[in-house]
């Protein structure tokens, strides 16, 4: 379908890339120009982007405010073709492009935030797992306990970051207290999304707990994950980390480590 | 769970069910053939689709995908598929259906419903991508027609006869688009009646309705307005010629109160009414 193809690719560059219209498009419209149909084109193609955006990123729009935010979606979509046909999935450079958008760069804590709003947009979309079964996992010998491998669901993730990420989000939720105190000195964040009863929440780990969460997120066994832990962290308490977990659903699956 | 009948849809009013009236519907469960959902918004879990899921226990759903591009120049995507493919399985929608648009070319997306020159070649494409999508889901995929803000030169045949020779090649459906039809019919001066005569009658499976705004003379199918009365004339030439079908009111930006689109649906279920009582 060469044809069809070049027809398609030369429109597409008019929509995006700001060309002139090809010749294979009629120029003779009774009540407007050209001109004024590609615009309609052009504008659409903008629009579902920035509100694909701006349902992605509420926090940050309300961070910066709507005008800044039209100004920063305006420069990421010049920068970000969308790749998917399903507009959920734009947005996701969203942290890596705030870090380098120059006038935000008094925000520092606002790529890690657009991070952890992009976690939360993947958890919100994410697919059902199965919750995990206590009565399969009580079947393994405990002696065999620091060989299990622990899957977390799709819609759990970590975000780590300098700032209070978490406290932020919260602050910016539909109903949250509008006098809230933020205190940028309180040290590192490690925000856990997680979805339960197919609510988006996210909590705040400590320290010991991050690490060892992402220790099993990259897939090493628990006895791997926890001796590494512990090596850092002489306090780490593994039966409150898992409680936690569990009770948030975090972890939906197990295997045995092969050796 | 129980679910209403799912092989075809009433032919009956049905509304697009939007976020801001979930809850509303489902607390109240007003009087509704039928709702007819965006697909995209339920490919995963959690949230949306466990309320798709407890709207569907009351009413038939019809899922209307936007993001598939039938006539896109690109492989069709085979992980979108596959996703609507789940979702039918759960959902157990009475129609499906997609635009007869495009939205990829080469490594460009753009999302959005975009058109394309009918041509022999094109009809070529589509009917093979209609066959791809019918085949993986296991039913008959109903094809909308496109409201458009410009024509190609070269389009070797009119938009009415593109839908029908592909409803003749595939089996596929028609989604009729009133108001499309209406946009196209002031935008390009394209002939509605002979649209009208274009589509087998018997291939029409459902149509819509919505309303637009204008931009500098050009009619742009926002789905932000109620039906205008033109285009509920074009309908009751539709009904007269075509039959009454399943009929749908859009409406998807500056969403009024459910009240308000329930008042348009009762229009509508009106016309089918007076539509079947002149056919007895």
């Amino acid at each position: 379908m060469p044809a069809l193809c070049n027809d398609l690719s030369s429109f597409a560059r008019t929509i995006v890339h700001g060309e002139e219209p090809s010749s294979e498009i009629d120029t003779n419209y009774t009540n407007y120009s050209v001109a004024v149909a590609v615009g309609v084109y052009r504008n659409n193609y903008r629009g579902n982007l920035h509100d694909a955006l701006a349902g992605a990123y509420p926090v940050i729009e309300q961070l910066v405010g709507k005008d800044f935010f039209r100004r920063m979606t305006r420069q990421f979509i010049g920068q970000h073709l969308s790749r998917s046909g399903n507009l959920h999935h734009y947005g996701a450079e969203m942290s890596g492009f705030v870090a380098e958008f120059k006038p935000a760069q008094d925000l520092v804590y606002l790529p890690d935030v657009a991070a952890l709003e992009w976690a939360c947009h993947c958890a919100y979309f994410a697919d059902d797992a199965a919750a995990l079964d206590l009565v399969k996992l009580a079947q393994i010998p405990p002696v065999q306990y620091s060989e299990l491998i622990l899957c977390t669901s799709p819609a759990c993730h970590l975000v780590r970051s300098r700032f209070p990420i978490a406290a932020i989000w919260h602050a910016h939720q539909p109903g949250a207290p509008g006098d809230f105190h933020i205190d940028f000195d309180c040290g590192s964040c490690n925000a856990l999304v997680c979805r339960k009863n197919d609510v988006v929440m996210v909590f705040e780990l400590a320290e010991a707990d991050a690490a060892w969460l992402q220790g099993i997120q990259a897939g090493i066994s628990l006895g791997e994950a926890t001796a590494a832990t512990l090596e850092r962290f002489p306090n780490f308490d593994l039966q409150a980390v898992l409680l936690n977990i569990v009770t948030q659903g975090v972890l939906v699956d197990f295997s045995m480590a092969n050796h | 769970m129980t679910m209403p009948a799912n092989h075809t849809l009433p032919c009956t009013a049905g509304i697009g069910l939007r976020v801001p009236h979930y809850r509303e519907v489902l607390e109240n469960l007003p009087k509704l053939g039928w709702v007819e959902v965006h697909n995209e918004n339920f490919f995963g879990g959690g949230a949306p689709l466990r309320t798709l899921l407890k709207v569907r226990e009351h009413y038939p759903v019809s899922l209307h995908g936007v993001g598939m591009g039938l006539a896109s120049a690109s492989p069709l995507d085979q992980k979108h598929l596959s996703a609507l493919h789940r979702l039918c399985e759960v959902v157990q929608p009475a129609a499906v259906s997609e635009h007869l648009c495009w939205n990829t070319a080469g490594e460009i997306v753009i999302n959005d419903l975009l058109p394309f020159p009918y041509t022999q070649e094109a009809l070529s494409h589509v009917a093979h991508r209609v066959e791809q999508v019918q085949e993986k889901l296991g039913r008959q995929l109903l094809v909308e027609n496109l409201s458009s803000y410009l024509s190609f030169s070269h389009s070797e045949m009119s938009e009415g006869e593109f839908l029908s020779e592909l409803t003749r090649r595939t089996g596929c459906g028609i989604l009729f688009d009133v108001e499309n039809l209406y946009v196209n019919m002031r935008n390009l001066g394209v002939n509605a009646e002979a649209f009208i005569r274009a589509i087998p009658a018997e291939a029409v499976k459902e149509y819509h309705l919505a309303g637009y705004s204008v931009r500098d003379g050009c009619l742009v199918d926002t789905h932000d307005h109620p039906v205008y009365p033109e285009v509920w004339e074009l309908y009751e030439i539709a009904l007269r010629h075509i039959g009454p079908r399943p009929t749908l009111i859009e409406w998807d930006s500056d969403i009024p109160a459910l009240a308000i689109l329930m008042d348009e649906r009762a229009k509508a279920q009106q016309r089918l009414e007076n539509c079947d009582a002149c056919a007895v």
